[in-house]
């Protein structure tokens, strides 16, 4: 039993637990064990970030200028369309990468054999080694019914050239299939890991009591993968909102006939890097930082995110 | 448990920690602030010991290694340099050139000329827009004002320097010639009875023709990000026409465009154009040994019909002529499609070393006539490259008078704004031309398209 | 059955490693819910591995066989040996240049961030201080930021130490991985027991003695994962290598990559000469993602943890 008073250096928050004496030393060690990254946090993040919102808020010459990059960059022509590409892009992409990791995850972890469990993960993981240029060529390919592996599943839907594919309404569900494609491997090893973490005792005592798969994976499984999926909602919100790589890619497969300046972030990159204005790319970079912050601080004290326990 | 003894604040901080990450932040905000703004007091412009000279402000000279950026296919000619100048330093980098829109130069630029240090002495663009930012961020050196002897640039081919010039001045050195032409297969025009058409009515004609008899067999293709500049370019359609450095005047609603849109529907209609690009697998899988004519740049030769990858037709049937005219205009007008540029920065400290770097690359025989996979802009090497192809024997006769014609026959009246006329046609009329609707009903959407890209760029758009 | 995290209960009834073995109730070999997840899984593996199985493919075969032949017919393995053959042949086996560098940026960068990040990942998770929320939301909301207006401030930064040119300029930015602090923060906090570092605080262990003893072995998947994890970031990132890098022969090896692709005349009509073929692409793209999958191969092994071994009194 703890018996040690506290000293009066600890903070106010109410625990569940009485704090110890480790108080006083776990200040000290505390912050020196998050000094190098620390470091590196001010220096590669902080930093530049403070100086994206500085941009964001200074015109070219230097002086402050209100919210006039956000007004001049939100009456860009390709600005409402960008906003409307990634709403669409969003809603598919969080659904199916929230439905579908947790599903395989949990699936994958109750096969029997350990062996096929690794392969399958590996196998899923595969894709995620080909971001971004590597796997523009693929995606021609792919995307094409005239050489495509799945040409006959194209057919199928009625399309014949590879311009059918990539229709202005297709590029949502394509796009969102592509980030998938890439992005759902490395999720499926993380929740698979975090599933190993959740103790056997407490899923045994659930079967023995009767419960099913299903509700295993309902009652114990999920609620326990809670901050993981949390974080993986937030950051696939953020990743989403900042769509760029795959319209980028298929922008250079079709030689710009489609997926040009789809998103919003495209835009910031043409006003950064065509336009040498950094100040509207700044704009809409915070404007999408300002809602990722919203949706992960929604989620963030709703699910009690930063919790130590 | 009980006897845990908690010593209580006196006042709660409601997210204490949320404050405090925000203030942090804020602060840096503000020390960067401070630093950007004592920062960019200095940014890079040329110490005034260079002084001005030959048009422009040059930095302090010095010898030392040449930095010159080229794409991997023009690295033979920084190397050939090298050969032929062993006492020269050469730094040799490899880029992407700048194509298929990738804008890395000015990316690059952009950054350089926020630290003030980093540019290269030349720079190859297989980009043909280059000028239009480059001489308002100050990258180029104008070379026509004493850098260059006006000699030299005279010998570029009449025409070829129009991507290059600005207001009167030359920031830039031509590549390679990139007009276009009427491409045909001799052979099966022969066979076939079919006389090469010279104007655009006649050229109709025997498209719709070649529907009829022959299906399958396209007498050109409309599917590529590049076609406005054959057909509309040609027709001298006034989508493009820069005026200044940026103004624009865009009006394709005109008859000099509508003519050209109808008779592009026609074929594509009656299935003798495609609208598949010529580089994609769906052409060469349909259209291999299909093609009758093809109206495309001079680079068209060798990467489409002498190309294992391309349509790999056999030798001795393939020809040129020159493009279409309508009847009625004055003087012949074609098109271009890219052309590479040299450029010199206006930064280098190595100026005479440039210099030397440019012209040989860009007019000496051993490689532009030798090694250079496109027909040179500089006269003399034209006529030496355009003798090395007539030995290779693969074209039906000889093409050179009537490549070396076209490039002086491209029509002025179609300008290098800094909006890429190819990813506006790609984006705003490919899909509708996939989807079934013809160029014709979308011209209007092709003018809101150009005016709209136009002026995010910054022109000044007249209609 | 408690169904938070709150800290789970640690005494075990086997080792760690030996949980599939337990007595299973027997059930019926191909029951209706064997069907649909057994299902779900194929679904995936072909919509995962088909494309991967075609890029394979083609390395093996010339360019006209990949127009012309069925997308999954193999090519021949003299078509395989010419792409190599033109794959080294390019600049003089440069691709062996961005394969080297790559690994050079990927290892130092990640050994960094391991050293930086797993112990503030346990210091965030395990130990209270000053500033511990500040450090955590900080790091979330910088997560989030955007990396196109990072790159700017990042090339001004960078300059400013006058580290443009060199190795540092791309393995300190990489060194910075958010993304893996946050891991290690989740994993401790809901994997590892405050009761098992409570004991050992008894006992009289520093704060570093208890995690370089306790925390350190029991985070070996974390480590993993972060690494793991880390390494691919800083292998397949193409942006900050090709804004900070200004020689070609310091090109990791995705840069390169986009250098080849310039250069296939279906993308690049003027490529002439110096043409890429797509299959030579292809056998590029494999081989620079060869090593990621190397190494996930060999972190595969940590990667599935045992359950916490040991018990604390109670």
């Amino acid at each position: 039993m703890n018996l040690a008073p506290v000293t009066g250096s600890a903070s106010t928050r109410p625990r569940r637990a009485p704090r110890p004496i480790r108080a006083v030393r776990g200040l000290k060690a505390g912050h020196a064990f998050v000094a190098g990254y620390v470091v590196l946090l001010a220096a590669f993040g902080i930093v530049p970030s403070a100086y994206g919102i500085y941009f964001a808020f200074t015109n070219s010459a230097n002086y402050f200028a209100g919210l006039s990059n956000f007004t001049a960059a939100a009456r860009d022509f390709r600005y409402l369309p960008a906003v409307g590409h990634v709403a669409g892009y969003l809603v598919i992409w969080l659904v199916a990468l929230v439905v579908f990791v947790t599903a395989l995850a949990l699936v994958l972890h109750q096969l029997p054999a350990r062996r096929i469990g690794r392969l399958v993960r590996f196998l899923y993981y595969i894709p995620g080694a080909l971001a971004g240029a590597a796997s523009v060529m693929v995606w021609l390919f792919m995307l094409d019914p005239t050489v495509s592996p799945a040409s006959s599943f194209l057919r199928l839907l009625g399309y014949g050239t590879f311009g059918q594919v990539i229709e202005p309404g297709h590029l949502a569900i394509l796009f969102a299939m592509i980030a998938f494609w890439t992005g759902a491997g490395g999720w499926i090893v993380v929740m698979y890991g975090a599933l190993n973490n959740i103790p056997l005792d407490v899923i045994d005592a659930a079967r023995i009591d009767g419960a099913g798969r299903w509700q295993i994976a309902r009652r114990i499984q999920i609620p326990m993968l809670r901050k993981w999926i949390v974080y993986m909602v937030i950051l696939a919100f953020a990743t989403g909102t900042q769509l760029f790589v795959e319209p980028q890619l298929i922008s250079e497969a079709s030689l710009g006939v489609a997926g040009r300046d789809y998103s919003l972030n495209q835009l910031s990159y043409d006003f950064a890097f065509q336009n040498n204005n950094v100040n509207y790319a700044a704009a809409i970079s915070v404007e999408l930082l300002v809602v990722s912050l919203v949706v992960a601080a929604v989620f963030v004290t709703r699910s009690r995110f930063f919790d130590a326990d | 448990m009980a006897l845990v003894i908690r010593a209580v604040r006196g006042r709660r901080h409601p997210r204490p920690s949320i404050t405090r990450a925000v203030l942090a932040i804020g602060v840096a905000a503000l020390l960067a602030g401070t630093v950007a703004a004592c920062g960019n007091g200095s940014s890079g412009n040329a110490s005034s010991s260079g002084g001005t000279k030959d048009g422009f402000t040059q930095a302090p000279q010095s010898s030392g290694t040449l930095t010159v950026w080229v794409d991997s296919t023009r690295v033979p000619a920084a190397q050939a340099y090298k050969k032929a100048h062993p006492d020269v330093k050469l730094n040799i980098v490899t880029y992407d050139g700048d194509a298929n829109g990738s804008n890395t130069l000015q990316t690059k630029v952009d950054l350089y000329d926020r630290t003030g240090s980093g540019w290269p002495d030349v720079v190859f663009s297989a980009e043909n827009n280059e000028i239009s930012w480059a001489v308002n961020a100050g990258f180029t050196a104008p070379l026509n004002e004493g850098l260059i002897p006006s000699s030299t640039l005279n010998n570029f081919a009449t025409g070829s320097l129009a991507p290059c010039t600005v207001n009167g001045k030359v920031y830039c050195l031509r590549n390679d010639l990139a007009a276009d032409v009427l491409w045909y297969n001799a052979t099966l025009m022969e066979q076939w009875g079919y006389q090469v058409p010279t104007t655009w009515p006649q050229y109709e004609q025997l498209g719709l023709e070649v529907a009829k008899q022959h299906p399958g067999y396209l007498v050109g293709n409309a599917g590529d990000t590049f076609t406005p500049e054959i057909y509309m370019w040609a027709s001298q359609c006034q989508a493009n026409q820069i005026t200044g450095l940026r103004a624009v005047t865009v009006n394709v609603t005109s008859p000099s465009c509508t003519r050209m849109a109808s008779l592009l529907d026609t074929l594509i209609k009656v299935g003798s154009m495609s609208k598949l690009s010529v580089f994609s697998t769906a052409f060469d899988k349909k259209e291999k040994g299909k093609v009758l004519m093809l109206p495309g740049p001079a680079w068209f030769g060798g990467a489409v019909f002498d190309s294992s990858s391309g349509l790999n037709t056999p030798k001795g049937q393939i020809t040129v002529a020159p493009m279409p005219q309508w009847p009625g205009s004055a003087t012949p007008s074609t098109g271009d499609v890219g052309g590479g540029l040299w450029l010199l920065s206006a930064h280098s400290t190595h100026l005479a070393e440039a210099v030397n770097f440019i012209t040989w690359v860009t007019g000496n025989n051993a490689y532009q006539a030798d090694l250079a996979p496109g027909l040179p802009a500089y006269v003399p090497a034209a006529a030496a490259w355009l003798a090395n192809q007539a030995k290779s024997g693969y074209y039906d006769g000889n093409i050179t008078s009537t490549l070396q014609q076209a490039a002086g026959q491209v029509w002025s009246g179609w300008g290098y704004g800094q909006f890429s006329q190819e990813a506006i046609w790609a984006s705003a009329i490919d899909p509708g031309l996939t989807a079934g609707k013809t160029i014709t009903s979308m011209l209007p959407a092709w003018q809101s398209s150009i005016t709209q890209h136009a002026q995010a760029d910054g022109y000044r758009v007249s209609q | 059955m408690p169904t938070d995290t709150a800290a789970p209960t640690v005494t075990r009834l086997a080792p760690p490693g030996a949980g599939r073995s337990r007595p299973r109730r027997r059930r019926p070999a191909l029951a209706a819910g064997q069907i649909l997840p057994g299902l779900l899984l194929i679904v995936f593996l072909v919509f995962f591995v088909l494309p991967v199985i075609w890029l394979l493919l083609a390395a093996t075969k010339t360019d006209a066989q990949l127009v012309q032949d069925n997308p999954l017919s193999f090519g021949s393995w003299h078509a395989l040996r010419q792409n190599w053959d033109a794959l080294t042949g390019f600049q003089g086996d440069v691709i062996l240049l961005w394969l080297r560098n790559s690994a050079l940026y990927a290892f130092v960068a990640l050994a960094i961030t391991l050293v930086a990040g797993i112990p503030a990942g346990y210091a965030l998770a395990m130990t209270e201080f000053r500033g511990r929320r500040a450090l955590l939301v900080t790091t979330l909301v910088v997560m989030l930021m955007p990396t196109t207006t990072l790159v700017v401030p990042l090339f001004l930064e960078i300059n400013a130490v006058h580290l443009i040119g060199s190795l540092w300029s791309v393995v300190l930015p990489y060194s910075f991985y958010p993304f893996g602090v946050y891991l290690t923060y989740i994993y401790f906090s809901t994997a590892l027991p405050r009761d098992l570092l409570d004991a050992a605080r008894i006992d009289g262990c520093t704060e570093f003695e208890a995690f370089c003893r306790i925390a350190l072995p029991l985070a070996v998947p974390v480590i993993a994962l972060v690494g793991f994890f880390s390494f691919v970031a800083n292998w397949t990132n193409y942006f900050l290598p090709y804004v900070m890098l200004p020689e070609s022969n310091q090109y990791p090896v995705q840069v390169g990559l986009g250098l080849l692709l310039t250069d296939v005349p279906q993308f690049n009509p003027t490529a002439g000469t110096a043409a890429v073929l797509r299959p030579e692409l292809a056998l590029a793209t494999l081989v620079a993602i060869s090593p990621v999958l190397i190494v996930f191969l060999f972190a595969q092994r940590f990667l599935i943890s045992g359950l916490l071994a040991g018990a604390t009194k109670e």
